[in-house]
């Protein structure tokens, strides 16, 4: 079985034009946590998620203080929004690489995948390098383990 | 000097300096390009015949670097128990989140913690909780790393053990941990407290912002920062047992290395921690760098470079020797500022020492190079490692601190704590 039987075919992306603040509104309009960035040829250039945009917001000191248990309170943290021009900035300053597999990779291959890249979803391309589709770490397990019924 | 020695000299010289200059340029991480130029001066040395493995040996001063691995391994044992997260977030309480008040005690509590431990390690550790206790305050961390940096680089010089050059100055000339509480404290403390000062005005418009929540840095409690009160209670025990020694030490006829190694031994012994984890937090570069360069400053004794140098300044002693001392202190703070503090000093040492054997009165001399080479370090970014590190941590957060911003605090720093300093020695000299 390959990745495409298990993908979901209709994906939500965005262009590489847009900006930071559209892809909030998508991400959040369509409830997604992963949002590919494609050109105007639909070929994936990077993704974006909610764990990308929320860097904006998240306070610098919970890279370098390794326990925050003691905080109790983040204060003036909890109010802080990203300014107007961070918002209005080219996705393609926080978006990461975009990694995929071709329609005809098999479910355990792109699982381990899934698992070195540590990638929730993985997005899956057709021959000449078109998106179509994004299959999930769900959606790969579930189509592995739907075989166990036959065994 | 003799023509066969010219050819070794111009080499050890290119050898040393062109070193100096990489260290300069930041192309290659410092400890690489000491340990190539250390080589190259022995395989030169050998193949000239002007140096040899046994003398490149002996160049390597073991006092300083026992020193400085006794007390690494002390203060990495301490690291992870959380003992500087619970004194930064107590100075944090007694500020009651005023921020000019939280500047004054963040900053005495790193300075303290500098003059006793490694300031490079206390500010790697100070740094980011502070930008914790900034942010949820809702105030910019850029004011208060900078202090840090500067500070604890000043207050460093009042002790043996608090700077990598008094450790080596200390060592060479065979001062106690007394003679710096007694000729550099002082002068010290009235240095730090015009850096303060003058730190405070400088960045008078951003202390005067007023915090967004107070609350927050209220709720912070210190008991809970301490992931193992009782390993911190012991290794303080062992480091108070230790600083009591280095009172004591000169008295008692035994190195400060011993003192710093003895201590680390004791709390290896008494805390067992995992030496895996240990050696991770030990700065083996550091060490390897300040190893390095002896063996590339022995090279350049060999060689006869630092006998002609000492030629040089022994023409300059018609000067004034408060004169000279002030010439010291601002040659070696400037070359300080624009190359890093321990090459400066490690070069200098021998032709101080080598002054002395001429028979100038050395002892003001060493105390110059230490108020030189520990204020000089304020002046630019790559003056200190502590300046270093704090810079990189900053680059990683919302308020980078560039070059721009740290020459215009950092140098009136080096300015006026050198300024105190030659006034001070000046006044004092026959103390000296």
């Amino acid at each position: 079985m390959t990745v495409t039987s298990c993908m979901k075919k209709h994906v939500v992306s965005i262009l590489k034009t847009a900006t930071i603040r559209e892809a909030a509104a998508i991400i959040v309009s369509k409830h997604i946590g992963l949002l590919p960035v494609v050109d105007k040829n639909n070929k994936p250039v990077g993704v974006i998620g909610i764990r990308d945009l929320l860097t904006l917001e998240l306070p610098d000191f919970v890279s370098f203080v390794a326990d925050v248990d003691f905080v109790h309170d983040f204060g003036a943290v909890e109010t802080t929004r990203p300014s107007a021009r961070t918002l209005g900035k080219s996705v393609k300053t926080l978006m990461k690489p975009a990694i995929s597999v071709d329609e005809d990779c098999g479910l355990l291959r792109a699982y381990a995948l899934m698992l070195q890249h540590n990638l929730h979803d993985m997005l899956v391309v057709s021959k000449d390098g078109k998106l179509i589709g994004v299959a999930s770490r769900v959606d790969v397990g579930v189509a592995v383990l739907s075989a166990w019924g036959k065994i | 000097m003799g023509e066969d020695l010219i050819l070794p000299a111009v080499l050890a010289c290119i050898i040393f300096f062109g070193s100096l200059i990489i260290i300069f340029s930041e192309k290659l991480h410092r400890s690489i390009t000491a340990i190539a130029g250390g080589t190259l001066m022995v395989i030169v040395g050998r193949i000239l015949n002007f140096y040899s493995e046994e003398a490149a040996l002996e160049a390597i001063d073991f006092n300083t670097l026992g020193l400085l691995l006794g007390m690494m391994m002390l203060v990495a044992m301490l690291e992870p128990t959380g003992f500087f997260q619970y004194l930064a977030v107590l100075a944090a309480r007694a500020s009651k989140g005023k921020p000019v008040r939280l500047f004054v005690l963040l900053s005495v509590v790193t300075t303290i913690l500098a003059m006793f431990l490694d300031n490079v390690t206390t500010v790697v550790i100070v740094a980011p909780v502070t930008i914790l206790i900034c942010e949820i305050i809702g105030i910019s961390p850029l004011p208060f790393l900078m202090s840090e940096a500067l500070l604890s680089n000043t207050g460093g010089v009042a002790t043996l053990i608090g700077d990598p050059p008094n450790v080596l100055i200390g060592s060479a000339a065979g001062f106690s941990f007394n003679d710096f509480l007694i000729h550099s404290l002082p002068i010290v403390l009235v240095a730090w407290a015009a850096a303060l000062f003058l730190l405070l005005r400088l960045f008078k418009k951003d202390l005067s912002k007023r915090p967004r929540s107070i609350k927050a840095v209220m709720r912070l409690n210190p008991a809970e920062t301490l992931n193992e009160p009782l390993v911190a209670r012991r290794i303080l025990i062992v480091l108070a047992g230790a600083v009591l020694f280095f009172f004591v030490h000169h008295a008692l006829h035994v190195s400060p290395s011993l003192v710093a190694l003895s201590a680390a031994a004791v709390a290896l012994v008494w805390v067992r921690p995992n030496l895996d984890e240990l050696f991770k937090h030990i700065e083996w570069s550091v060490l390897i760098f300040f190893a390095s360069l002896f063996v590339m400053v022995g090279g350049l004794e060999a060689a006869g470079v630092l006998a002609s140098v000492i030629k040089v300044f022994e023409r300059a002693s018609d000067i004034h020797p408060v004169l000279f001392g002030v010439a010291v202190i601002w040659t070696t703070a400037i070359l300080s500022a624009v190359i890093d503090n321990v090459p400066i000093t490690i070069a200098l040492i021998p032709v101080i020492r080598g002054l002395g054997d001429a028979g100038m009165d050395i002892n003001p001399l060493w105390w110059a190079l230490a108020f030189g080479a520990g204020f000089g370090g304020s002046g630019t970014i790559i003056g200190a490692t502590a300046n270093i590190i704090v810079v990189t941590l900053s680059e990683k957060t919302r308020y980078p601190i560039t070059s721009k911003i740290w020459n215009k605090r950092g140098l009136p720093v080096m300015l006026v704590t050198c300024a105190i300093a030659s006034i001070l020695y000046a006044l004092v000299y026959p103390l000296f």
